[in-house]
């Protein structure tokens, strides 16, 4: 790609967008993927068209009366086309301030996404943007492509296991050879929302004085960590008294507050491994999802699967969260081992187990396409609005798949 | 119309000046490329410390920008802000944020002026012309209306080659200031729209807005540009705005400059927003269509069912 027309990578996700040019390393832009509307609206038969904000503007317009907020993404994947083709259009023209027909454009979806939705993305790219070139690729091989930067990877390697934990919720997926397997893709219900929401949870049981969910937020980010073993860190916050924290809220009239933090700083994250502390409707630990979702993978990629697990998204940041996580997955792995052992009098020559934690974990996925668009090659990849007439959307139905060197 | 106008400003340039030179945000390295309209790149950068933060532009006609004063305007605008330019890029700023400005107006003002970079490098060859008008105008006023005769040199067209196949042409003259775009689609739809628009935008004067410019459309070349257009890309389509002295006052003529700048970025946005509106009438008509279909469907007739033997159900 040359200097001058970076590439654009747009990674559009649920919760919030990413927005940024390739060879950055993090997004230009991050905001919700929310946008308001007012007045027009498609029912309407004297039709106008109808104004429109996207973002953190949204968020804000969609207070007063006039306009009527909503999010096109639903769980992953575009429910409302309309809305996104808009949402896209400001995102180009007002955010990123590109002429389309001069880049090429990297986007992502998520595992299992319908090859329906890649063509409607197609139609939209190209007929309405004329974007030079296009490039849809899976979010968890680009978060795999993100771990690359880390020194504890050798080579390039497409495949791992995914964990990507955002605000609403946490997915773990196997990819072999830069193809997602499918049939072994598992959904955890508990991600960072709920971390925050179990921290105010404690905050309100104290009786603290300030228990917002912003002030949730906060602790949650500033001071959460991952302990080996929370029998341990009770003791030990018993015997150091320095461990209890205590966060300055501001609040709204411009006075401050002071909020004690005790062990909501390693409980919280610990509900990922121990989810029967904060919900009874859950209660799969998960490492033990991880394992399951490695068993459920083909026989002969399970050794690489267990050997490259990456984390992604935000609530995957917390200290020592990929150490806990090796360890409990070491032991699971481990045991399984011994009992064969036993079992067939055989001896197994072990499983590796790491998880890869990274400076860019949480915009690994926009990171990776970065990564990915800034290479000379990325153009060879991409269809471009020539291809897409010859062929018709199905064109993008098949996208070849990177390797960067 | 559904949108509003673009911002002259770049967003991120602003956003992240207003982190740094307004909020007084702790110092961070930063190091983005970024894109702006018109073939722009900025590489936003922090080489020697967190603290100093070194803006470079690259702009593809700075060239022909260079040639109508744009460093003059650069160091007119930015003073001693301007440094060293970094390699592959045409000029640099260098903020320092252990030496702002104290006041909070001048702060903003800093702000403001950081995030037009683009606006103001591409505003010298507007400027120039109406500063070649303003002497003509005053000129010609002296010297009577009737007999003045603009030297050559004063007429001589200004063409700012800012992409690959368009270009922007200034003529100043001393009744008025023509600026023509040549502009070229490359899909066929866009054209269609493209036309329409213009078709619009031509007869707007003459419907309503009285005091609008002039705007002309037409396929070939006007004739006073036949010259310097050489090969004709085909596609091509020219937009003349005739700049009378009312939109060139002191007061009007940077909003005027600003304007006229964001015309094809504007011009383009408008067009894909009229596809995107044109789909979404499409979805909804497509969505119709399959309700009607979907009434006109057949009831369930009840036929006679027969086991796989080929033997009936008695009623009994």
């Amino acid at each position: 790609m040359s200097l001058h027309a970076p590439a654009v990578v747009m990674d559009n996700g649920t919760g919030l967008t990413k927005l940024g040019f390739a060879g950055n390393d993090s997004p230009s832009f991050v905001f919700p993927t929310a946008i308001a509307t007012s007045g027009g609206g498609v029912s309407n038969r004297r039709s106008t068209m109808p104004n429109y904000v996207i973002g953190d503007e949204a968020i804000a317009k969609a207070d007063g009366s006039n306009y009527a907020l909503s999010y096109p993404i639903r769980h992953g994947m575009i429910e409302n086309w309309d809305q996104m083709e808009r949402f896209w259009e400001s995102s180009i023209f007002k955010y990123l301030r590109c002429e389309p027909e001069d880049h090429r454009f990297l986007l992502t979806e998520p595992p299992l996404n319908a090859p329906e939705n890649r063509e409607m993305t197609a139609e939209i790219m190209f007929e309405t943007f004329n974007c030079a070139g296009l490039y849809i690729a899976v979010q968890a091989v680009l978060a795999l492509a993100a771990s690359w930067t880390s020194s504890k990877v050798v080579g390039q390697p497409l495949t791992g296991t995914v964990i990507d934990s955002g605000d609403g919720v946490t997915h773990v997926i196997a990819v072999a050879e830069g193809y997602v397997i499918g049939s072994s893709i598992k959904h955890i219900p508990i991600a960072g929302r709920d971390i925050t929401s179990f921290i105010q949870g404690m905050l309100r049981d104290r009786g603290e004085a300030e228990t917002s969910l912003r002030t949730a937020e906060r602790i949650k980010q500033e001071y959460c960590y991952v302990s080996p073993n929370i029998v341990n860190e009770f003791k030990r916050f018993d015997q150091e008294p320095d461990r209890f924290k205590k966060y300055v809220a501001e609040l709204a009239n411009g006075r401050s507050v002071k909020v004690d933090v005790g062990y909501e700083r390693f409980m919280a994250p610990e509900i990922f491994f121990s989810p029967e502390i904060a919900t009874s409707d859950y209660l799969t630990p998960l490492p033990e999802v991880v394992d399951t979702v490695v068993q459920g993978s083909p026989m002969d990629v399970r050794k690489g699967l267990y050997k490259n697990i990456v984390l992604s998204g935000g609530s995957t940041m917390f200290k020592d969260f990929g150490r806990r996580l090796q360890r409990d997955i070491k032991k699971l792995v481990d045991e399984r081992i011994h009992k064969s052992e036993r079992l067939t009098g055989g001896k197994s020559s072990g499983v590796e187990v790491q998880v890869i934690s990274h400076k860019r974990q949480r915009n690994a996925v926009w990171f990776g396409g970065s990564l990915l668009a800034q290479t000379p090659e990325f153009k060879n990849y991409c269809y471009t609005k020539q291809d897409y007439d010859e062929y018709g959307p199905g064109i993008v139905r098949q996208f070849s798949l990177f390797n960067v060197n | 119309m559904a949108t509003e106008l673009l911002e002259y400003h770049n967003v991120l340039l602003k956003s992240l000046f207003t982190e740094a030179i307004i909020e007084q945000q702790e110092p961070v390295a930063i190091n983005q490329l970024v894109s702006d309209f018109d073939n722009v790149t900025y590489h936003i950068s922090t080489p020697e410390a967190k603290s100093k933060i070194l803006v470079s532009m690259y702009i593809k006609s700075w060239k022909d920008l260079v040639k109508y004063g744009a460093q003059d305007i650069i160091k007119r605008e930015y003073k001693d802000l301007v440094t060293e330019t970094e390699q592959g890029y045409d000029f640099s700023l260098l903020i320092d944020l252990d030496k702002l400005p104290n006041s909070l107006e001048e702060r903003m003002k800093l702000v403001a002026d950081l995030s037009l970079l683009r606006r103001n490098t591409m505003a010298a060859p507007f400027e120039l012309a109406f500063k070649k008008f303003q002497a003509m105008n005053k000129e010609a006023t002296q010297n009577g209306l009737d007999y003045y005769q603009p030297s050559a040199q004063d007429l001589e067209i200004m063409s700012i080659h800012y992409r690959d196949e368009e270009s922007i042409f200034i003529q100043p003259n001393f009744d008025r200031v023509t600026v023509t775009f040549g502009t070229v689609f490359k899909d066929e739809t866009d054209q269609v729209f493209g036309k329409v628009f213009l078709q619009e935008f031509v007869d707007a004067r003459r419907r309503a807005i009285q005091n609008a410019p002039q705007v002309l459309y037409s396929k070939q070349p006007p004739l006073e540009l036949r010259e310097l257009i050489k090969k004709d890309a085909g596609n091509v389509g020219y937009v003349t705005f005739v700049l009378f002295p009312a939109h060139l006052t002191a007061q009007r003529q940077e909003r005027c400059i600003s304007h006229i700048q964001t015309f094809r970025d504007y011009f383009h946005y408008h067009i894909k927003c009229s596809k995107a509106y044109v789909h979404s009438r499409m979805r909804f008509r497509t969505d119709e269509f399959l309700k009607v279909l979907n009434r006109a469907k057949p009831e369930n007739i009840e036929r006679e069912r027969k086991t796989a033997s080929g033997r009936r159900f008695a009623a009994r």
